[in-house]
């Protein structure tokens, strides 16, 4: 328990500690979030724009069964069969709702509710049956924590310690999201706004959605492994749909999302340390905190200048807007 | 590859500045003086409740997850990073009960900082482990005093490797609380009496207390399994439900970290009364005074307090 609901602010406590005495932890986790929010916001522009922004939140409830098969199968809570089972579930759960979606009139959030509805319940009904005796949930075999990023294994290359493995995995992560979207840019920008016009364009959509979404799973299940869920699910979301409140250019969008991650990744591991509080709920909060002030004060659409400016002139200001909607 | 660019100039420049802070604030200070005492980590109420009453006056002991907290639910704060990394000695449950946070801490034992889990002094042949799945113990050691007083061994090995200059104060304090928890043992032994034999079930949320009904003779059934996460099958309520009417028992059980749903449930369906709240995977909140009927009063924030709760609420409800 608290002795007060809100400790009182200590710039030496909340800003000067965490860089000088605890540089070492302050610096990782704070590149960490960077590097979590970045990666997930690249890829996050992309499926938002697909609606299926909440793919984050289904595959952290239909990795149970794939979970429960890796145990069932190696009697072991390691965490690398419990990698393979999630990762292989994750897969199967993209392709099931790109399959729903691509092959009926089922719309995107309709096709993640019923693919990651059923296989959590598959794997409630499997750990019910036949794993009621351990304990086995993904909370605890599976997820890491943002805040242990430092005390993990750091990566020593040329005798140069470069730092903890899931950092460096992440970058790499992040590295290889990078080249496959300037690589496939055209395609995935095409494919993304007008599966029609991809189609005309000689682009099958359908094989760029199945690869975008299966890389996706993994980002995300690596994600899972590393920082912990809520992290990678504010992330997928947050920077693309704060950045497209800004503009409607997606190198832009991009860019914007890169740099919102950074802002998380900071003032979120300082406001966590100023309440003593965990570090991914606060760079989630952060996020949060930004995307209403975005929402609020953004100069050409937020909600401050549609109130002025609809009290001057209403018609032309509505008209466009739902132009750029449709 | 502009993207690439931009995160290590971003990254560059805090790095830089801060770097220059920390030289000039470290040229600053004066050297330490050397350290007086034990500085303890330990991952849950009922470990750091056992660390802090053999450390005594030699050491402090800080407690990562509060009373209450499930410890699959626990989420690290930025103090908690910091904790672990000043500690002289990291101290856990083990056996799985923290989950990959275990793994974590064994990572950091190889590294050179000393962790020990608690439970590595239970000789195998006590831990009970389910048929089918060989090597996941079951980790709720602490319902059993005998148990948990191998618990104690380990710690104050552990304090002696840590500090060997207080080596036999803890030594000597050691052993003070092996005898504390053989006399909570026995006035639980003596207590439970007042319950008969046939009448020692008990109905609770999760498996939990397999080894509590080992040493004081009850049977005990889990709704929900041993783990928090997984839910009660409509076919167990049912059973369960039967099986209550069938034994005529006179109350259930819900647990502090554990949602009270299906219990209650369960009550309604079979009409037996929910016999209070025990504590399953944490302690109570600390300076919270209750009495037992005897008269004797204890505090719930300590692993002897948290016991007694669960032991008089327990038999005042199935007498």
């Amino acid at each position: 328990m608290r002795d007060q609901f809100l400790p009182a602010f200590s710039f030496q406590n909340a800003i000067i500690e965490p860089w000088s005495l605890y540089f070492d932890s302050t610096i990782w986790i704070v590149t960490m979030g960077f590097l979590v929010a970045a990666t997930c916001g690249l890829i996050g522009c992309f499926i938002i724009l697909r609606r299926m922004a909440l793919v984050g939140d289904a595959i952290s409830h239909s990795l149970l069964p794939g979970i429960t098969l890796a145990f069932l199968l190696t009697n072991s809570r390691d965490t690398l069969p419990m990698m393979i089972g999630a990762i292989a579930a994750g897969v199967v759960t993209v392709a099931l709702i790109e399959a729903i979606r691509q092959s009926s009139r089922i719309k995107p959030d309709a096709a993640i509710g019923i693919v990651f509805s059923s296989l959590f319940a598959i794997g409630v009904v499997l750990i019910s049956a036949y794993a009621d005796t351990v304990d086995l949930d993904a909370e605890c075999v599976l997820y890491g924590e943002i805040g242990w990023i430092p005390l993990e294994d750091r990566i020593v290359l040329g005798g140069h310690e470069i730092g903890p493995l899931p950092v460096i995995r992440m970058a790499v992560i992040g590295l290889i999201a990078l080249g496959l979207l300037l690589t496939f840019y055209k395609e995935l920008l095409v494919t993304s706004f007008d599966a029609g016009l991809a189609a005309s364009l000689g682009i099958n959509p359908g094989r760029y959605q199945y690869g975008l979404t299966l890389f996706l799973s993994v980002v995300i299940v690596s994600s899972f492994e590393s920082v912990g869920v809520i992290l990678v699910i504010a992330m997928l979301i947050f920077p693309g749909a704060t950045s497209m409140l800004l503009t409607d250019r997606l190198p832009r969008i991009l860019w914007l999302s890169a740099g919102f991650s950074g802002l998380y990744g900071l003032l979120g591991f300082h406001l966590a340390t100023w309440l003593d509080a965990s570090i991914a709920g606060g760079m989630t909060v952060v996020a949060g905190i930004i995307f209403t002030l975005v929402w609020i004060l953004a100069p050409k659409r937020g909600l401050l200048v549609k109130f002025v400016f609809k009290s001057h002139s209403k018609g032309a200001r509505t008209s466009s807007i739902e132009t750029q909607a449709g | 590859m502009k993207n690439v660019l931009k995160q290590s100039t971003m990254l560059t420049w805090p790095v830089f500045v801060f770097a220059c802070l920390t030289l000039f604030l470290g040229c600053g200070s004066e050297p330490q003086p050397s350290r007086k005492t034990l500085k303890v980590a330990a991952t849950t109420t009922m470990v750091a409740d056992l660390a802090a009453a053999v450390v005594g006056e030699n050491g402090e002991v800080h407690g990562l997850m509060g009373p209450g907290v499930d410890p699959h639910l626990y989420k690290a704060t930025a103090g908690d990073v910091n904790t672990l990394q000043s500690a002289d000695l990291i101290l856990y449950n083990g056996l799985h009960l923290e989950g990959r946070m275990a793994d974590l801490l064994v990572r950091l034992g190889r590294r050179g900082k000393l962790v020990y889990a608690v439970t590595e002094g239970v000789p195998e042949s006590e831990l009970l482990e389910p048929e089918e799945f060989a090597g996941h113990y079951d980790p709720h050691v602490w319902f059993d005093p005998n148990l948990w007083s191998y618990c104690v061994d380990t710690v104050v090995e552990a304090m002696s490797e840590a500090d060997p200059a207080n080596a036999e104060a803890y030594e000597q304090r050691g052993l003070k609380v092996k005898s504390e928890y053989e006399a909570l043992r026995e006035w639980g032994e003596a207590y439970v009496n007042q319950i008969p034999e046939d009448k020692r079930i008990l109905v609770t949320s999760h498996d939990a207390y397999n080894y509590f009904g080992q040493a004081f003779g009850f049977q005990v059934v889990g709704v929900q399994g041993i783990s928090t996460m997984s839910e009660a099958g409509l076919a167990d309520i049912v059973k369960i439900s039967e099986f209550i009417k069938e034994k005529e028992i006179k109350a259930i059980f819900v647990e502090s970290s554990v949602s009270p749903a299906t219990i209650q449930r369960i009550s309604k369906d079979s009409g037996t009364r929910i016999g209070g709240e025990l504590f399953s995977d944490a302690m109570g909140l600390k300076g919270h005074l209750e009495s037992a009927p005897d008269g004797s009063s204890f505090d719930v924030g300590t692993y002897k307090g948290m016991f007694k709760h669960n032991l008089v609420t327990i038999v005042e409800a199935l007498k």
